[in-house]
């Protein structure tokens, strides 16, 4: 059993953070939480996303999971105006997902979730370095460093205290550097990783720009980037694993 | 590391070879003379002659309006088949100056037509359904199997240029005349899997292509059936340009051969493979992990593309992921679909995936360029005989960049695996495997 009213910007939000990096996903309908974990096909990006039950309008589930196609989703989601509310309910019989949205109905059929790429097992890590900033400084980092490069190098300098994106190109160099007092919080560990921009502009592209971001960092280590939608009722968590330089 | 054992430089036959390169470039002038011979011989009154062609030529300028021939080593019938580029030209051994001369001699008899529906156009009739006169006979000799017996009408003389170009992909084309007709004189032989993906018009492309490379056909074969517009769904037919159709082919077979590859277990060690043909070495580092490909090609002051003598070593390269890539490569070309194809048939062999890196040098003996099938010979041959092993994926690539006219620093700017190689998530996992540092 599932029945939901979820305001549209709510859901679509939560639908971006997780299309970046797959098509298709299953959705554990938990009597408290809607709840996403998905990795995409080469094991690399990962994303857990849970929207708790006060995230919504109404909210009424048994912990049943569903498998959808993601962008078919998100373009019925995009049919709604942002202070639309979106009105979701499982046909249990049908497996198809009823959506209404202002006089507006549409009938999804659902994916055998079975069929979906297994969830993947989330690495536990224990990461020295957190650096807290805002979704705009990051994507100014990343934005610069797509100038130049395919790859992005994230560091922590513990005597600086100071976080730095940098990229090698193959004549440029883009380095922003990240003092103390620009920081919303940081709290200095040995962190210097590469990773492939790919994959961290795509999961950029969904982290609003007021969004408070938290970063935790390692060496040679997969970084994880927590943000919240939902007016903090809604978590999101991406983990993407590090290119490994080769000396 | 055991680099050390199977590589040697030899110097002097370099220079040696170098001389004879800068020699060579004056004999294509000879070659051109003695086709004019040969031609005057073979041409009966009319501008009519026969010939025997082993395959045919789609141009690409002015697409879709594009010249489309058959070519036939006019005076040369007896052994036409060797005329034709195939995997066999490098088991011969053939030289730079070789592959010139056999294009000097392969008369290009060509029309003008519209890619989609053959000579005539407005009509409906699809390429698919061009059966007769100079298209039909063009198709005959693309899926035939051997060189086919033609007599063609020529519209004047042919024209004795020599098109070089700085095209990597297709090979160098020869002289040219313009086409009044073209008759088979004799009935192909055409192979029943041909026949197969010829009849089917409601197969697409790609799958047909991929059906013959799996029944045994190499992609020069593809290439030359694909470009005469004989695979497809039939309203999709169409004359495929030659230089197109030879990247189309890498790439499609490639991709299936990947796909074989998805779950299949990883090398187990870090490989360094070598070959060197026509003045292009060839680089092949195999590291454990998922599939991850890239292509750094370095090509030298006073070669063909980077001719000026005093400019820097000319730097380019391309990349693909776990999952390939989406868009046609921004640097290398063909080169990078030929080279691709070359290691993941070797991969598909021992059943096996790995991140590979191919370094291809260009030294200045490369003075004419031949045709991409250089690149994909060179590399599908250099997984002969020995390799070297190193500890790590690292120590591989300073020991070859030793030996290489860049630096290590230089490389890792340039190359998105030297500057670090892609881990999955499961690397990090208790239950996944080791990382490999």
């Amino acid at each position: 059993m599932f029945k939901a009213i979820v305001s549209a910007s709510t859901l679509r939000d939560a639908l971006d953070s997780v299309s970046v990096l797959v098509d298709e996903c299953k959705i554990r309908l938990n009597e408290d939480e809607l709840a996403i974990r998905a990795v995409d096909p080469a094991n690399v990006g990962m994303v857990d996303l849970a929207l708790d039950a006060a995230a919504f309008e109404s909210y009424e589930a048994d912990g049943g999971v569903i498998g959808v196609n993601l962008s078919r989703l998100e373009d019925i989601a995009g049919m709604a105006n942002a202070g639309d509310l979106v009105h979701l309910e499982l046909d249990e019989e049908t497996r198809k997902l009823h959506i209404r949205i202002d006089g507006l109905s549409y009938t999804l059929a659902l994916i055998d979730p079975d069929s979906i790429r297994q969830e993947p097992d989330i690495p536990d890590l224990d990461l020295p370095a957190t650096i807290v900033l805002e979704g705009n400084q990051l994507d100014r980092g990343i934005k610069a460093a797509d100038m130049v490069s395919d790859h992005i190098a994230l560091r922590v300098d513990e005597d600086e205290e100071a976080f730095f994106i940098e990229a090698e190109g193959d004549t440029d160099d883009v380095d922003l550097e990240l003092g103390r007092d620009d920081l919303i919080d940081l709290a200095a560990g040995p962190a210097n990783s590469l990773f492939s921009l790919d994959y961290l502009k795509d999961m950029n592209k969904a982290i609003p720009g007021d969004a408070e971001v938290t970063v935790e960092l390692g060496e040679e280590f997969p970084v994880k980037l927590h943000y919240e939608i939902a007016e903090g009722m809604g978590q999101v968590t991406y983990m993407l694993a590090p290119r490994i330089q080769s000396d | 590391m055991r680099l050390d054992d199977y590589i040697e430089m030899e110097v002097n036959e370099r220079a040696e070879r170098r001389r004879l390169a800068m020699e060579k470039s004056y004999a294509i002038v000879d070659h051109l003379e003695d086709f004019r011979h040969r031609f005057d011989d073979a041409v009966q009154g009319d501008s009519l002659f026969g010939s025997v062609s082993p395959s045919i030529f789609v141009g690409r300028s002015n697409y879709p309006n594009v010249s489309t021939g058959i070519l036939s080593p006019v005076g040369h019938e007896g052994d036409a088949d060797k005329f034709e580029t195939s995997a066999s030209w490098y088991d011969e051994g053939v030289s730079i100056g070789d592959v010139f001369e056999r294009r000097t001699s392969l008369l290009n008899s060509n029309r003008p037509v519209d890619v989609r529906v053959g000579a005539r156009r407005g009509d409906g009739l699809n390429v698919h359904d061009a059966w007769d006169g100079f298209l039909g006979a063009q198709r005959e000799v693309a899926i035939a199997d051997r060189p086919v017996s033609v007599e063609i009408g020529l519209d004047g003389r042919p024209k004795l240029d020599f098109d070089v170009t700085r095209d990597d992909i297709a090979t160098p084309t020869g002289p040219r005349a313009r086409a009044r007709s073209a008759d088979l004189a004799e009935n192909p032989h055409v192979p029943r899997p041909v026949k197969k993906t010829l009849e089917d018009d409601d197969w697409q492309a790609q799958g047909a292509m991929n059906y013959l490379y799996r029944r045994g056909f190499d992609v020069y074969d593809i290439t030359r059936i694909l470009s005469a517009g004989a695979l497809g769904q039939g309203r999709n037919r169409r004359l495929v340009p030659t230089r197109w159709s030879i990247t189309a082919v890498d790439d499609t077979v490639g991709q299936f051969l990947r796909g074989t590859l998805r779950d299949a277990p990883s090398v187990d060690a870090v490989q360094v493979w070598r070959n060197e043909y026509l003045g292009n070495a060839f680089w092949v580092i195999l590291a454990p992990g998922r599939w991850e490909f890239e292509l750094v090609e370095m090509k030298a002051p006073g070669s063909i593309w980077n001719p000026d003598p005093a400019a820097g070593m000319w730097i380019a390269s391309d990349r693909e992921g776990y999952e390939g890539r989406t868009g046609y490569v921004e640097e290398t070309a063909g080169a990078y679909y030929a080279s691709r194809l070359a290691v993941l048939e070797h991969l598909s062999e021992v059943g096996r995936q790995a991140k590979c890196l191919v370094l291809r040098h260009v030294s200045d003996d490369y003075w004419g360029p031949v045709g991409v099938w250089q690149v994909r010979e060179a590399v599908r041959h250099a997984f002969e005989g020995a390799h070297g092993e190193a500890e790590t994926f690292g120590t591989a690539v300073r020991e070859v960049a030793d030996r290489l006219p860049v630096s290590t620093s230089d490389l890792r700017r340039k190359s998105e695996m030297v500057a670090g190689l892609q881990t999955s998530l499961a690397d990090f996992t208790n239950a996944g495997g080791t990382v490999n540092r």
